[in-house]
């Protein structure tokens, strides 16, 4: 069974926006890195998800339930972009609350993690770090043993020591091979460490939908001089974008542009210039 | 839904001190055997449960519990039954005081006490009825400026009624309302409350957050 399947969803907002249609389907197991431009659906996406809006029209299913089946949220832990819990409850009020919350709640383990994390337990959230804040989220959404972890922007705004702390979190919850993680964010190196699957969004639509290796192994960027590219062939790329001083294809085989254009560079491409390339570049 | 209703009075708790000089302060007076004060803490057990509405859109905490199981439900129902929970009290704390007071001052009337405190606690559940399903439908802030007008309204378009059309009430009615009243009143109101919360219940089904 999938973690998560999505089959012909559209969400359409007045004539501004559409996210899809769109079909994507997630197994358990793994963790999906959610990327794309600010605005580009992906919160929208993570929201339809959780039947936090409606749907226009489509499926999804958790764990192969309707999504629309509330009492399944039970096995669902969710950290969302600035919303939580008020500001002014503590840690430890936010855990009084939550045992009413959830049947699986485990005081101890959200316990331990506090003191892991050097979480202050009557201090409001108010008086806490972004990183403290965000630390807590996240550890209020693991504390019910959830199978699916859905994190939107959960990275975001945060200093690379918390963001490994947090990093690990995830990779220590992956483990256990019935979780899921799904993660939206813009700093996409993080997910160069940790994602298996990479699914990019762009205006609404899911323009690629591939395995993080994948990515890493086999696709390059391709870099000539603006006078050769009329050499490269259509069919060898995906899509280009011109620079000041040169141009950059992306490709989808590595090995096999080298080659058939031996005295160009092709190199290993990081998500971030995957995502530039895919917005910016022509196809 | 427990959870969300011990998340709304651990907000309450945060204001105290402000609440318990309130307190204080009503009973040192109710205590003098003052009884204008008889509906502050019904109008209080209001303000206070408002100002959790506050908090949440404040801190898009909605958003948030409807991610949690039957979050969307449970939203509705702990803030009526915290709304009941909180009145009730409130209700019977002036109750207590208004008696112990009245003992001290020999000047004990029960039922004229229970006729006010039914009074001013329809009061507030008619206000509650009226306010919880906007409060949900557009937010706090918009909530109330939409309620001031209409009850504005209300109120304009039934004085201009009463001014230009003389309306007498049969006095077998009139007889009726003051022999039954009380007894209705409470029914009444359960009743309003209950399609209020049936009509919050369907905004926040539909809501999107």
């Amino acid at each position: 069974m999938n973690a998560i399947e999505i089959k012909g969803l559209v969400k359409k907002y007045d004539d501004k926006f559409q996210l899809g249609k769109l079909d994507l389907t997630i197994p358990k197991g793994v963790i999906v890195g959610l990327i794309g431009e600010n605005g580009a659906g992906k919160t929208t996406l993570l929201k339809a998800i959780l039947n936090i809006i409606h749907i226009d029209s489509g499926t999804i299913k958790i764990n192969g339930e309707d999504n629309k089946k509330e009492e399944k949220k039970e096995n669902i832990g969710v950290v969302l972009d600035n919303m939580f819990f008020p500001e002014i409850l503590t840690a430890k009020d936010i855990e009084l609350a939550m045992r009413g919350m959830f049947k699986k709640w485990d005081t101890q383990v959200y316990y331990n993690y506090l003191k892991e994390f050097e979480l202050p337990l009557d201090k409001p959230i108010k008086a806490l770090s972004k990183g403290m804040r965000k630390k807590l989220e996240i550890i209020t959404a693991l504390s019910h043993h959830p199978d699916i972890l859905i994190l939107d922007e959960a990275t975001s705004g945060l200093d690379p020591v918390v963001r490994n702390e947090i990093l690990d979190i995830f990779l220590n919850f992956i483990q256990d091979e019935n979780h899921t993680i799904i993660l939206s964010t813009h700093i996409t190196s993080d997910l160069e460490h940790v994602a298996d699957k990479i699914v990019f969004i762009d205006q609404g639509k899911i323009v690629l939908d591939q395995d993080r290796d994948e990515l890493i192994d086999h696709y390059g960027i391709l870099k000539c001089d603006p006078s050769q590219m009329e050499q490269v062939k259509k069919e060898d790329y995906l899509c280009y974008k011109k620079n000041k001083y040169d141009v950059e294809f992306l490709v989808a085989d590595r090995d096999k542009t080298r080659k058939k254009y031996p005295n160009s560079v092709v190199d290993k491409v990081t998500l971030e210039e995957l995502m530039l390339l895919m917005i910016k570049g022509v196809k | 839904m427990k959870g969300l209703i011990v998340k709304d009075l651990l907000l309450i708790k945060e204001n105290w001190k402000q609440l318990l000089i309130f307190v204080l302060i009503f009973i040192v007076i109710g205590l003098e055997g003052n009884q204008i004060l008889t509906f502050v803490p019904v109008f209080l057990s209001l303000m206070v449960l408002l100002s959790t509405f506050s908090y949440d859109d404040y801190n898009k905490w909605n958003s948030y519990a409807v991610t949690l199981p039957n979050g969307r439900k449970n939203i509705v129902r702990a803030k009526y039954i915290a709304s009941i929970c909180l009145s009730a009290f409130a209700i019977l704390f002036t109750y207590l005081l208004i008696t112990i007071s009245g003992m001290m001052n020999h000047h004990l009337n029960l039922e004229e006490t229970a006729v006010t405190l039914l009074g001013c606690w329809s009061a507030v559940v008619l206000l509650q009825s009226f306010m919880y399903p906007l409060i949900f439908k557009v937010g706090l802030e918009k909530g109330r400026i939409f309620l001031f007008v209409f009850f504005i309204g209300v109120s304009a378009l039934l004085g201009l009624v009463f001014q230009n059309i003389k309306i007498s009430l049969p006095v077998e009615v009139i007889s009726f309302l003051n022999h039954y009243l009380v007894i209705i009143l409470p029914f009444v109101m359960i009743i309003l409350l209950y399609i209020s919360y049936k009509i919050s219940e369907k905004i926040v089904q539909k809501k999107e957050f």
